[in-house]
């Protein structure tokens, strides 16, 4: 047998699920075996625990402060309604709330502060020479590493993160879309544009962004992880709500059946999100995946 | 017989440090002409289309399209390229009403005006559907570049370019990636342009289309154009002052400029019209430098032979008001 | 070519760097390592391992093992404690939070946490406090600009660590003032971003609850600020103490390691009250340096905030005491109040020298290290 020969569909499909099992009896066995130790274990939760995770992230839950106040709600007699505000009150609809929606506004930022820079410095030589080593440097420091200073200069609230995870992202975002914008044009194309009427604006609008958006796209969702990891980094040391919140407390109070429920949902939405901007990608530029 | 000058180069030279490139270039191009510009390899053509088009200006000398000198490209020179001549992103039509979105249009009222934008586009779309036609691309707009052949494409660039009605388009060997049928057929294309011109001239009208075309094929400069300009280091010159010029030290400059037969589409490609001359280019401008040094002014004749009426084409027609 | 060898050069010496670098918890060999003709080595002493993290009171096992009492290492010399009890002793020093975690898995067999922090292990792997070794008395502040008593937090946010000894703290400070606790919104922030969002006055962050040695830089540099209540209030409510599994303490040897990490801790807190003062400075010093490497003036305010229990007898005496159980079911009760512990399911069961709980506190330990002098 010699390497790359091309196996059926159906057994690609059959050896990935299988894959996926193993790991699972594996993880199942090590669980036995601490509880066999500690019969009360939470450290290595069985199938049971975890089913007692999700629930307790289900359940909604009581504003302790308005009860204190003697405010009380009326449940809606629409249940339609009544399911969206029960909702509203578990765990898991808070913080993934809490957490994506912080995400999504940072990378907005990040993206369209990266995206008009970028652009702009692989059309304009002398902006580049400007901005180059300032972002090359600021996106060799680990952001991690930064978190205090973004707590000194944007405070602890929502602004906070939504700075962390926009600035985290644009030194490197920034920088590769330069390149793009730099490299992935030819002479041809540019001159073409000007003998067909174009003024500048339209040039790096009409010409140069659309023919790098693909890239851009692509850049974008390999920074959705490095901004993911900023996000939950500062939601361990800063909030009240949040994914990286309750990952840590939980912790804290041992309880890994939330945690690794937590982490299994953290890791499908990554997933998604992933395979939605490839979509996405494929939606906006159909040429591109035609050209290759 | 009305001779607008539509391209005037004059005493253009380039060099780049201590690479001279370009010496002294001199070249007039009437409205209506097919020139096709050859030369050997490494000879400055290009360098020259450069100068033309506005991207690479000229160290010294004067060029200017009808009268206005060229600082920059601008819609009024077209250019075909060998290659990367379309825009990915866009489809077939997309790519030909582009030119004329970009020249008549500005971002702001695209995206402000859209009552008056839209119908104006739907407009621009049917006009660019009519010259793909004209092109013989009926079937092909709502491709991408990616899914034609290398002949299509190309005669989507050129439909592109035209579509912009030019002053001056340029063709930088556009058929030289292309297989020998598909390069006869845009050959033809070439040529009917050229009748519209012949038409356009006899009711006394401007002839539409000024092409310099670059080629390596000396079969196809002389089968489409109706003058042909070599470029090459072959020369010397002994000017009155004294110290002998030679093209290896100063540059290449045009040691040909003479007018060639003239075909149509329907005739049959008979190339023993022009092989003597070919043949005299042959050995004159390309041959090696050092082998046979002529004399710059050999063979530029174009408008002494014009001034006696020896030759075919656009310059010599004469159109009503001529009669 | 000349990249080539360029890359892999670079490549080795990050590589090396990294390789190299001692564990913690290997101590110097200093001039108290008594050199003994025993041919005891540790390769045949049951080997035992403690996780503690830097806290003025636990930091002395650290000191321990530099000063030689044990080796702190798998292996190796034996220590002179580690000969005496015939155990060999594992140091791992690490951030609290990860203590607590190896230890409700099994992979450490003793830590050194509170008493409030050990009710959920307890829960999952039943365990023995061997040994109290300080108490909280001003080492958790409430710190606040723009503010002198308590009562001008009410309906304001205080940061700090939620579910830990600060939200403890300040809770149990409002209700011993007859404050409702639930009209005073905690709001969890790590303790160090906490001290800097004060210290910087960055503008949502007005009030803070943290431990030393945040609480103490906080006052110092931010001028306006001010304490407004402290666990001075509440002492003998956070105690620090050295725990144990109660499956180590079955395995062989596990009863002397129990005793040994005890006897450990007193010998180092007898320097600390050494009558020779250089000595005791210098150990004072050294147990500065393995706290946030604070220098010595700094070291005796926190060693008055947090109270040592220095000597077996107070140890015991704690333990024992009647008030001390009052004070566990405060625990439990405020626990489950701020949420430590679930609501809706039974918390650990508490025992006084009683292995049969879940949380047993022993003075079995300390009687064993204070009678083997």
């Amino acid at each position: 047998m010699r390497i790359k020969q091309p196996i059926k569909q159906r057994w690609k499909i059959i050896l990935g699920v299988i894959g996926v099992f193993i790991l699972l009896v594996i993880y199942s066995h090590l669980s036995y075996r601490q509880h066999v130790k500690n019969p009360t274990d939470t450290t290595m939760p069985n199938f049971s625990q975890l089913m007692d995770g999700i629930k307790m992230v289900t359940t909604p839950r009581e504003n302790a402060l308005q009860a204190a106040f003697g405010v009380v709600e009326e449940p809606s007699s629409n249940p339609i309604v009544r399911f969206w505000t029960q909702s509203w009150k578990t765990m898991i609809v808070q913080d993934a709330w809490a957490t994506y929606s912080r995400l999504v506004k940072g990378l907005v930022w990040g993206c369209v502060l990266s995206m008009i820079l970028g652009t702009l410095m692989g059309c304009f030589d002398g902006l580049a020479s400007f901005l180059l080593p300032t972002l090359s440097f600021l996106s060799k420091v680990p952001g991690t590493a930064m978190l205090a200073v973004f707590f000194v200069l944007a405070g602890t609230g929502e602004t906070m993160f939504i700075a962390m995870i926009g600035f985290g992202i644009l030194p490197t975002l920034t920088q590769s879309i330069y390149l793009s914008a730099r490299d992935d044009l030819h002479h041809e194309e540019i001159d073409k544009a000007y003998t067909l009427g174009a003024s500048n604006i339209e040039v790096i609008w009409e010409v140069v962004f659309p023919q790098i958006l693909p890239k851009i796209l692509d850049n974008i969702r390999l920074q959705l992880g490095p901004a993911m990891v900023f996000l939950i980094a500062a939601e361990m040391l800063v909030g009240q709500v949040g994914m990286g919140y309750q990952v840590r407390m939980q912790q804290r109070l041992l309880h890994m059946n939330v945690v690794y429920d937590y982490l299994f949902i953290l890791g499908a939405t990554g997933l998604l999100m992933d395979k939605g901007m490839l979509s996405f990608r494929q939606w906006w530029c159909p040429w591109f995946d035609r050209d290759r | 017989m009305s001779h607008k000058v539509i391209l005037n180069i004059e005493n253009v030279s380039q060099w780049f440090g201590k690479n001279r490139v370009l010496h002294d270039i001199n070249l007039k191009i009437v409205q209506g002409q097919f020139v096709a510009l050859v030369g050997p390899s490494g000879c400055g053509k290009s360098t020259l289309l450069r100068a033309i088009l506005g991207t690479e200006p000229p160290k010294e000398g004067i060029i200017e399209t009808d009268g206005v000198q060229v600082i920059g490209p601008n819609r009024n020179v077209g250019i075909v390229y060998q290659k990367y001549g379309l825009y990915r992103f866009l489809t077939v039509q997309e790519n030909v009403a582009f030119g004329p979105k970009l020249d008549k249009t500005q971002i702001y009222h695209r995206t402000c005006m859209p009552w008056h934008w839209l119908p104006l586009k739907k407009q621009q779309r049917e006009e660019a559907k009519a010259m793909l036609e004209k092109l013989r691309l009926k079937d092909s707009h709502d491709k991408y570049p990616s899914e034609l052949s290398g002949g299509m494409q190309q005669r989507v660039a050129i439909a592109q370019a035209l579509v912009m009605k030019p002053k001056l388009l340029l063709l930088d060997e556009p058929f030289g990636a292309l297989d020998e049928s598909t390069r006869e057929e845009l050959q033809m294309m070439l040529l009917r342009l050229y009748q519209e011109n012949l038409a356009a001239i006899k009711i006394g009208e401007e002839p539409p289309w000024t092409v310099i075309i670059i080629t390596h094929e000396l079969n196809e400069a002389f089968y489409v154009s109706d003058r042909v300009v070599g470029l090459s280091k072959n020369w010397r010159e002994m000017p009155k002052t004294g110290g002998m010029k030679r093209g290896e030290h100063f540059g290449a400059t045009k040691v040909w400029d003479k007018a060639a037969p003239t075909f149509r589409p329907d005739e049959p490609k008979d190339f023993s019209r022009f092989i003597p001359m070919r043949d005299e280019l042959k050995n004159s401008v390309l041959s090696e430098v050092g082998n046979v040094e002529l004399d710059r002014n050999a063979h530029v004749s174009f408008w002494d032979d014009l001034a006696n009426g020896v030759g075919t084409g656009v310059a010599f027609t004469k159109g009503p008001s001529d009669e | 070519m000349k990249n080539a060898i360029f890359g892999l050069v670079a490549m080795l010496a990050v590589f090396t760097a990294g390789c190299g670098g001692e564990p913690v918890g290997r101590p110097d060999q200093t001039t108290e390592v008594e050199t003994t003709t025993k041919t005891s080595s540790t390769s045949t002493m049951p080997a035992f391992s403690v996780a503690s993290s830097e806290y003025p009171s636990w930091s002395t096992l650290m000191v321990a093992a530099k000063a030689g009492l044990i080796n702190g290492s798998k292996g190796g010399k034996p220590g002179v404690l580690e000969k005496k009890w015939n155990v060999d002793v594992v140091l791992e020093v690490k951030d609290y939070d990860p203590c607590l975690a190896q230890f409700a898995t099994g992979a450490v067999d003793a830590v050194c946490m509170t008493n409030m922090d050990s009710l959920n292990p307890a829960l999952g792997r039943p365990c023995t406090a061997i040994c109290p070794t300080s108490t909280s008395v001003g080492a958790d502040k409430v710190i606040a600009v723009d503010a002198t008593k308590p009562e001008d937090l009410k309906g304001k946010k205080v940061y700090g660590l939620a579910k830990s000894v600060s939200q403890y703290s300040y809770y149990r400070e409002l209700e011993k003032r007859g404050l409702n606790p639930v009209e005073y919104p905690f709001e969890n922030l790590d303790p160090a971003a906490a001290a800097t969002a004060l210290q910087s006055g960055s503008g949502e962050v007005k009030a803070i609850c943290v431990w030393n040695p945040f609480a103490l830089q906080t006052l110092r540099t931010n001028t306006q600020s001010k304490m407004i209540c402290d666990s001075a209030e509440i002492p003998e409510e956070i105690i620090d103490m050295i725990v144990i599994g109660n499956d180590s303490l079955k395995k062989d040897g596990g009863e002397n390691f129990a005793a040994l990490l005890c006897d450990t801790y007193y010998e180092v807190c007898n320097r600390l009250n050494d009558t020779d003062k250089d000595r005791a400075d210098a150990t004072l010093t050294a147990l500065g340096e393995d706290f946030s490497k604070l220098p010595l003036d700094d070291m005796r305010i926190i060693v008055k905030e947090t109270r040592f229990y220095d000597t077996p007898q107070k140890g015991i005496t704690l333990f024992t005491s009647e008030s001390y159980k009052q004070t566990m079911e405060t625990v439990v009760l405020t626990c489950q109040k701020i949420e430590v512990l679930e609501k809706d399911k039974p918390a650990p069961t508490i025992g006084y020298n009683d292995p049969e709980k879940q949380l047993n506190f022993s003075t079995k330990y300390m009687e064993m290290a204070s009678e083997k002098k």
